[in-house]
């Protein structure tokens, strides 16, 4: 494998965009609970969820921090690595990226202010405003990204050649290109799953310390609640997005499905090893039939094989192949788990089944696998194209030495490893820590903050310190 | 020493008037979105970028 600047660019890109979505696909569905969080406590009065809120909107506000350091990195990449991508689709794709920031930057950031720094200054009706705005800022920041990249695997709208340049010749194609609708639905239900999913992972690690913490038995029956409902629903989603995915690139769903020959009767194929050198599968455990029945929807419908195209414009089916069955594995494990949390939630059990608890623990991570398997689908099976069927890959890369990109690329792995590592610990730490964590303790003693440089020391010196002596 | 993140007002405090929670409203916001662009423009600047 020779790594020059095209495969380090593409490495560069694989690694800062997965370490990305790791905190957009929880900012977006953390924003909505805490809005829900704060309108129950508005209308209840139940103070439960004036904690829940307080505690996690600390955790929503170091992940959103980290969402933007990690995200401003990529626009920068779309210039120095991407640049004739970026001249080329500029005109048709830019505007959306800048709606996106819009979103971003001035509906999300300027209402987190209000949300952290102004509850007691403006009161609970306008503070619960600004949480929506948050909540809102989130998913339209998600309605643009999605846009832009769903217009990369289906482009729509456009008019121009490679030589002089892309322009957009119908905005509401472009933004709404072919396969948007079902991938944005796919996205925003991930996201909630991821959060539902964290949600209930660290209610059930406190509630294993603490069966009796009525934050954190509430916290899990709204998630739970949550990953019955939307769990099986994104199943439905999914089918929606993956009949998309045949229409629009008939390449990519053999890929998934580790299809070669075209034909009807496909099969199923729970696992195989799929090789394209000797384009076949070298194993396969399959149930005849079920392949054209679950992509086409019958026994008897044709659907194409890898071999239909040609050797240089087929994407890497092994990565493919089992990134896709491990998000639909992940996801019927949610689902699994969701119907056993509510079965038990109906007992009146949820807060004190050990192995449910321990089950949500261990499922903690799995949106955020989830939704990295489900990328790597989408964007390794679009290759060997950056924009499906217009712009190849290898030709959209930034004529820049491998010296430079490996620098760049190593730096961002030293930096990311420092940065994120700590605050993923931090986060973590107070997920363990629990919304109680700080509740109880005495009020300050002093009016002086404790890293004052004499703070330590009496007030009034010469004289014995009257607050000791409380 | 205060939470940096603010709480809500006790139920028994006394509610400010709107003119000055609506003008909170609008000084956090626009507050939060200059330093959104002090952070852009300095990037900016450190790119040599007009």
């Amino acid at each position: 494998m020779d790594f020059d600047a095209l495969l380090l660019s593409r490495i560069q890109f694989a690694f800062t965009i997965a370490f990305h979505i790791i905190f957009p696909s929880f900012t977006i569905g953390l924003a909505s609970y805490l809005a829900v969080l704060e309108g129950l406590w508005l209308t209840t009065r139940n103070e439960t969820f004036k904690t829940l809120y307080l505690f996690w909107v600390k955790v929503f506000a170091i992940s959103f921090g980290m969402g933007v350091v990690s995200g401003v990195v990529m626009s920068y990449q779309l210039g120095t690595n991407w640049s004739v991508f970026s001249a080329v689709a500029g005109p048709v794709i830019g505007p959306l990226f800048a709606f996106e920031v819009l979103a971003a930057f001035f509906l999300e950031a300027s209402f987190l202010g209000v949300m952290l720094f102004g509850w007691k200054k403006v009161g609970p009706g306008l503070h619960f405003a600004s949480t929506v705005l948050v909540a809102f800022g989130t998913l339209t920041s998600a309605f643009w990204i999605i846009s832009a990249n769903s217009w990369m695997q289906s482009p729509s709208g456009f008019a121009g050649t490679l030589e002089e340049g892309l322009v957009a010749v119908n905005w509401l194609q472009v933004i709404f290109s072919p396969t948007f609708p079902e991938r944005l639905a796919h996205m925003v239900l991930a996201a909630y799953l991821t959060t539902a999913l964290v949600v209930a992972a660290a209610s059930a690690y406190r509630l294993l310390r603490d069966a009796t913490e009525p934050e954190s038995a509430m916290a899990l029956k709204m998630a739970i609640g949550m990953l019955a409902i939307v769990a099986p629903l994104q199943l439905l989603v999914g089918d929606l997005s993956g009949k998309d995915v045949m229409h629009h690139q008939p390449a990519k769903l053999a890929a998934i499905e580790a299809f070669w020959e075209t034909r009807t009767e496909q099969a199923f194929h729970i696992a195989a090893w799929p090789d394209r050198e000797i384009e076949g599968n070298h194993w396969e455990l399959s149930i005849p039939k079920l392949g054209s029945l679950i992509t086409a929807g019958s026994t008897e419908a044709e659907v194409q094989g890898l071999k239909a195209f040609a050797p240089e414009d087929r994407p890497p089916v092994f990565i493919v192949f089992w990134a896709f069955r491990l998000m639909v594995g992940l996801g019927l494990a949610m689902i699994a788990l969701g119907f056993w949390g509510a079965w038990l939630a109906w007992r009146g059990r949820i807060a004190r089944s050990p192995a449910f608890l321990r089950a949500c623990v261990a499922m903690g991570p799995a949106g955020f696998v989830a939704v990295i398997s489900g990328w790597i689908v989408a964007e390794v099976g679009r290759q060997p194209y950056v924009i499906y069927g217009i712009l190849r890959t290898e030709d959209a890369v930034s004529p820049i030495g491998a010296g430079s990109v490996s620098a760049s690329l190593l730096a961002f792995l030293v930096v990311y490893a420092i940065v994120f590592s700590v605050g993923a610990l931090y986060i973590l730490r107070m997920l363990a820590e629990g919304p109680l964590a700080g509740a109880h303790e005495a009020p300050p003693t002093q009016d002086r903050p404790p890293g004052w440089a004499l703070g330590a020391a009496p007030e009034n010196p010469g004289e014995a310190n009257p607050r000791e002596d409380r | 020493m205060p939470d940096i993140i603010e709480g809500p007002p006790d139920a028994d405090a006394p509610r400010r008037p709107l003119t000055r929670r609506l003008a909170w409203f609008v000084v956090l916001a626009l507050a939060g979105m200059a330093a959104t662009g002090v952070v852009a423009y300095s990037l900016r600047a450190l790119l040599g970028l007009e």
